[in-house]
């Protein structure tokens, strides 16, 4: 096989023209399940880094409280307890959290903002310079604002409060989050009126941002406090780095059991294709030998079908996946990624993220396993006697 | 040019084909085989093509032992020296008649020009040319006949051998193949022919009939 013979290309071409049915449908399978797999790695890959860089604006550690095992409040106290620690440059105590919109069945993300506390996220830290928002105000990402103009609040919406009375916020501007999908449903709002809204005293907040000097202190300084406040649950940005890099991992739920049954029934077609040969092909090999093919002439015309097919199914594929993950953001799969984490992706952008070595992983999963199930039932009868394959 | 020395052939412990046949034919001869259905002429073939190997004895083809050979050795032995028509023809369908005809030469990776010349020659020569774009399952059984034939000839081998040529064709078509046969007899072919239709028994240019009967020569 040191060169090509176009003839026995062009034969191995027309062999699958002239099995038009059946290589159709192993061209359907294999490109669906190379499809599916490629999918598999995009989608984590993709999310990974995207998850990887929404921790750049994240406070170093995070400690929520729990009361029973509850997300509880969490009060001016425990952060000025945790100050004291040495290492922590600063703190602050955060109010935000997700408002249930019932009437359009949509959720938003309320963050207390205070001008002299500037947040660690560039983004939102420029929008409160730019506007002062006192308490009866609010700004709220263009998304929001679609949805409350569709539910007939142009310039307000009404906050329904833990007594059932409503607090009526003006809209006082919107902004365009752009790629920033996570940013999608934010409404940013005065911290004291945030209060009000999730019925938290003047000086409790939903968990304690602290920013330290020394990152390698990081996780140092985080069993610190938890030793100091048992209930808490303190999560360092190493935490977080750690959690991204394995959501997605061959060992997780979701992508083991989706790639298992993509395997498993990639193999199911290997070892049915491995396990014999129909007797008119068989009566074909044995009628190119009767005419003086070698054995290693017809493996070659074998090699030259099985690489077509392969090689063609693996393309598509792979294109397939790319426009599915890429383009069409991954309707379906990638909600049950999405859902399946245990982080807030639910808006996830999905950029480009290409990854060699699994494109090698699918590649060596795939194509040489299809060729030599396609060769060995070919060698098995190309070395029987022409006379007795014909018979 | 060909012989079979003490050469059996059993494809199971019951079943013998050939039992210590002993045959000699000489370059040029055209020689019918003769005999039922299960006498063992299709096997005498399939030995001396190379398509299988004897359980004993010898077969000698131009001095080489063709019983010996690796099967590398003997498919190219069979490409350079041997044209078989079998019975079912043994064509590809699907593929056109030019197709068919280039078979035996696609692994030789010849120039484009000359599997042409070599095509049209031989198409030409058995009168098949002008469908030389057809598949070849919408031919005739005559024409399918031709195209085998074609294609035994493609590489103008030294040896034909033919498998009860005429079984699946009319008495028209029978003659038109016995005309070829004559004409290939003077080109100082060497050709067997396995029949039991009695059309061949009496032809002048035949050289030798010969009876198979239970594996034997009679």
């Amino acid at each position: 096989m040191s060169s090509i013979n176009f003839y026995l290309l062009e034969y191995a071409y027309n062999y699958i023209k002239r099995h038009k049915n059946k290589n159709i449908f192993i061209v359907l399978i294999f490109t669906l399940l190379v499809a599916l797999l490629a999918s598999l790695f995009f989608i984590t890959a993709s999310l990974q880094k995207e998850l990887q860089e929404r921790i750049a604006y994240t406070p170093d550690i995070v400690i929520q409280n729990y009361r029973a095992g509850m997300p509880a409040a969490i009060t001016q106290k425990e952060l000025d307890r945790v100050l004291e620690i040495d290492g922590i440059s600063s703190g602050n105590l955060r109010v935000e959290g997700d408002y249930e919109f019932l009437k359009a069945k949509r959720r938003f993300h309320l963050l207390g903002v205070d001008p002299f506390e500037p947040s660690s996220d560039p983004f939102i830290a420029k929008l409160v310079d730019e506007n002062e928002i006192n308490a009866t105000e609010m700004l709220v990402s263009k998304e929001v604002l679609q949805t409350m103009q569709k539910a007939y609040y142009s310039d307000f919406f009404n906050f329904v409060l833990e007594d059932g009375k409503l607090l009526k916020l003006s809209i006082k501007k919107s902004f365009d989050p752009k790629r920033r999908y996570d940013l999608h449903n934010l409404i940013l709002l005065d911290k004291d009126t945030l209060r009000k809204i999730f019925s938290y005293k003047a000086d409790e907040g939903s968990d304690i941002a602290l920013y330290v000097a020394n990152k390698n202190e990081l996780d140092f300084l985080a069993s610190k406090i938890r030793l100091m406040l048992p209930n808490a649950k303190v999560i360092s940005k190493n935490d977080l780095k750690l959690k991204y890099k394995s959501l997605f991992n061959y060992d997780d739920g979701v992508f083991l059991s989706l790639f298992v049954i993509t395997i498993f029934t990639f193999f199911i077609i290997i070892y049915d294709k491995a396990n014999g040969l129909s007797s008119q092909e068989k009566r074909e090999i044995g009628i190119l030998k009767a005419i003086g093919w070698r054995v290693e002439d017809v493996l070659q015309a074998k090699f030259y079908e099985a690489a077509l097919i392969a090689l063609f199914s693996f393309v598509l594929g792979y294109l397939v996946a790319f426009v599915y993950v890429f383009y069409l953001k991954a309707p379906l799969l990638g909600k049950i990624f999405a859902d399946e984490s245990v982080l807030d992706i639910a808006n996830f952008r999905l950029d480009i993220t290409m990854d060699l070595s699994y494109t090698l992983l699918i590649f060596l999963l795939s194509v040489p396993l299809y060729i030599a199930a396609t060769l060995i039932p070919s060698w098995r009868v190309a070395t029987m006697d022409a006379d007795e394959v014909m018979r | 040019m060909i012989e079979l020395k003490d050469v059996s052939k059993s494809y199971d412990a019951k079943t013998k084909a050939l039992e210590s046949l002993n045959l000699h034919l000489r370059e040029g001869e055209i020689v019918v085989l003769k005999g039922v259905s299960g006498s063992g002429k299709s096997t005498i073939l399939s030995l001396i093509a190379g398509l299988s190997k004897p359980t004993s004895g010898e077969i000698i083809v131009d001095g080489k032992k063709i019983s010996k050979l690796p099967d590398h050795f003997a498919a190219a032995y069979r490409r350079d020296n041997i044209g078989i028509v079998f019975q079912k023809y043994n064509l590809i369908p699907t593929l056109s008649v030019y197709e068919n005809v280039l078979l035996p030469l696609f692994p030789l990776n010849l120039a484009k020009e000359e599997m042409d010349k070599k095509a049209h020659s031989v198409l030409k020569k058995f009168s098949i040319e002008h469908k030389s774009d057809m598949l070849v399952k919408n031919l005739s059984g005559g024409e399918q006949q031709r195209v085998a034939i074609a294609r035994a000839n493609i590489n103008h081998p030294k040896i034909i051998l033919a498998d009860e040529p005429t079984a699946n064709l009319d008495e028209k078509l029978s003659l038109e193949f016995i005309d070829i046969l004559r004409e290939l007899k003077e080109k100082q072919r060497t050709i067997i022919v396995a029949t039991h239709d009695p059309l061949f028994f009496d032809l002048d240019f035949i050289d030798r009939v010969i009876t198979v009967a239970h594996g034997k020569v009679i």
